[in-house]
């Protein structure tokens, strides 16, 4: 709501500041001049404008020109990947394209088969199925660890938990990746007796390594955002500090923190390295945890190596890109509509 | 003589190294609204929040005295913090309604101490928005989220909710500072007619002499004088207290 406001003023401001911000700068119009004996048509008038100095006009280029240069990457990329994706679709050199219900609905990824066949279902599982377990796993791990580092931790132990924490987020994400293959996978190959360790359970375990930073200090942003006047209020009325935190700062915080989650969960979404690593490579639709996954990232990155050129594998890869970048906008955008629906309380 | 509801003795007080009151000793009377007034650093607040145990919550707080709510110790080995802040409600400077209905916001209290039943919290949501000089401006809005009310009507919903857990005592920090001249009016009308023990915080001298019937006037963390407020306003006895309400300093 208040962003709502705020953004026709914002727009005014670009074109012309209120006067109390700058220095204005008159500039005299003459007032057309009446013939004599004959009453004036126009008074005279000053047009107020703000005086830009060279530096502030300068400056207001240069943000021009970067916003317009990001718009611009923007729209060059959708144009390329939808483009490009189209051609699949449409059908081209004489060969029928694909329909939305055979790429969508069917599990058959067969791309350098004669004949091939392009069906996203399963790769989309395996995204999903990645995705979805992790965020499961990350979400509340996350939140608790944001709840515990806004509200619990006392300064002393944040000192050092806080790095942490921003440390683990830093890690790149071949070096988790090979984690979960030397580390996880022989280990849930021996423990829980599998054919194979490289599977969605792993790769849902390293994503929620690399999600829970995310989460955590998106959450704990979040919290310590939520103004300490009505925690006190909270306080004065005799709650606990367990009690605030549950019944006034969480609600409170509410819209960050479902923004945090999905911003989590757009983070596993788009993961490629590890999911190329420890998801395993098939592209069936997993029937539990331990079956192997090719989610839409790993395959985009192991088969666009392979593909010529224009040909309809390579589009079909950037459907499956197009479809990855729908989903993620999605996500955006709902985390962008779920923080500003609650920032001032429903 | 009558028991008083608060009564503070030799009360010192420290923030770490920094010493905020000084042998502060005083008796809130039962139904009586106590207004204290002094400049800016004074101790004012610090002492308010002495009452209802608001200064736990500073690192490195220190007290020596004592405060009995009648006649029990704030700060005794047997004393429940969150009992006492039951009993004496406060009400801040600026409006801080939770981003919730009001009428959540009224049954805060009420449901912490364990008041489930719908019916039962409609009852006291009621009497407590009434009490305030409320209900009849939002009885048909209950449900509309208490942030999207006006500053005055903000600050009593505040009142209500303090209100709702039925508090000895009141406790009021610069209550209608953040207020335009009606809504003080509403509030301070509230105070001379609620007939409870309040104890309120103001920089504005009128308004202690409107609605109290005793002031404290502090001064540099020590309790400069303290009296009936027709007598302090018109004979104070120290001449700090005269050069303050004169408004020579402060
Ligand atoms: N949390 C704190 N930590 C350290 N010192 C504090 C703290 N709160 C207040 N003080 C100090 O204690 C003194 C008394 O503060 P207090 O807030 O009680 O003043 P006050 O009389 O309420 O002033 P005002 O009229 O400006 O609200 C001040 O010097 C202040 O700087
Ligand atoms: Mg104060």
């Amino acid at each position: 709501m208040t962003a709502d406001a705020a953004k026709p003023e914002a727009s005014r401001r670009d074109v012309e500041p209120p006067a109390a911000e700058r220095t204005t700068q008159a500039v005299a119009e003459p007032a057309s001049v009446a013939p004599a004996g004959q009453p004036p048509v126009e008074r005279p008038f000053v047009a107020l404008r703000p005086r830009l100095s060279p530096a502030e006009k300068g400056s207001r280029l240069f943000f021009l020109v970067c916003a317009v240069a990001a718009m611009g990457q923007m729209l060059l990329i959708m144009v390329f990947l939808f483009g490009e994706a189209a051609g699949l679709f449409l059908g081209q050199d004489g060969q029928p394209g694909v329909s939305l219900r055979d790429f969508f609905l069917s599990e058959d990824w067969y791309p350098t088969y004669d004949p091939p066949a392009f069906g996203a279902l399963a790769l989309l599982a395996g995204s999903l199925s990645v995705t979805v377990c992790s965020t499961l796993l990350a979400g509340p791990l996350g939140l608790g660890l944001a709840v515990y580092l806004a509200c619990v931790a006392g300064p002393r132990t944040r000192e050092w938990v806080k790095p942490a924490v921003e440390l683990l987020a830093a890690v790149p994400s071949v070096v988790l990746g090979l984690v979960g293959m030397a580390a996880v996978a022989p280990f849930l190959q021996n423990v829980l007796n599998l054919p194979t360790g490289l599977n969605v359970l792993n790769a849902s375990l390293i994503l929620t390594i690399m999600a829970t930073p995310t989460v955590a200090s998106l959450g704990e942003d979040a919290l310590t955002a939520v103004p300490k006047d009505i925690q006190d209020a909270s306080y004065a009325l005799g709650a606990t500090r367990w009690e605030t935190i549950w019944k006034v700062t969480v609600p409170a915080a509410l819209g960050g923190l479902s923004t945090a989650v999905i911003l989590g969960l757009g983070r596993s979404l788009g993961e490629t390295l590890v999911v190329l690593m420890v998801a395993g490579g098939a592209a069936h639709i997993p029937l539990s945890v331990f079956d192997s996954v090719r989610p839409l990232t790993s395959t985009l990155a192991a088969e666009m190596g392979e593909t010529a050129i224009g040909g309809r594998h390579y589009q079909a890869l950037f459907a499956l890109g197009a479809l990855l970048f729908v989903m993620t906008l999605a996500f955006n955008l709902l985390a962008w509509r779920l923080s500003r629906r609650w920032r001032s309380g429903r | 003589m009558v028991e008083p509801v608060i009564a503070a003795r030799e009360v010192d007080f420290w923030y770490g190294q920094f010493q905020a009151l000084r042998g502060v000793s005083l008796d809130i009377m039962d139904d009586e609204v106590t207004a204290m007034i002094g400049p800016s650093g004074c101790g004012k607040s610090t002492f308010l929040k002495l009452l209802n145990r608001m200064n736990d919550f500073v690192p490195g707080a220190r007290l020596a005295g004592e405060i009995l709510l009648r006649g029990q110790s704030i700060y005794g080995p047997e004393a429940d913090p969150v009992d006492i802040r039951r009993r004496v409600g406060m009400v801040f400077q600026r409006p801080n309604p939770f981003p919730k209905s009001i009428y959540d916001n009224i049954c805060y209290g009420p449901r912490l101490v364990g008041i489930r039943k719908a019916a039962e919290l409609d009852v006291v949501a009621e009497k407590a928005l009434r009490a305030a000089a409320l209900w009849d401006e939002v009885k048909d809005l209950l449900g509309k989220s208490a942030m999207e009310l006006s500053g005055g009507q903000q600050q009593r919903v505040c009142i209500a909710r303090a209100l709702a857990l039925e508090p000895d005592i009141l406790l009021m920090d610069e209550p209608t500072s953040a207020l335009d001249p009606i809504a003080t009016a509403k509030v301070e009308d509230w105070i001379r007619e609620a007939g409870m023990t309040i104890v309120i915080v103001t920089h504005n001298m009128q308004q202690a002499a409107r609605i109290s019937d005793r002031t404290a006037f502090f001064y540099m963390g020590e309790l400069a004088e303290y009296g009936p407020t027709m007598e302090l306003f018109t004979s104070p006895k120290e001449t700090r207290t005269e050069n303050y309400i004169t408004g020579r300093f402060g």
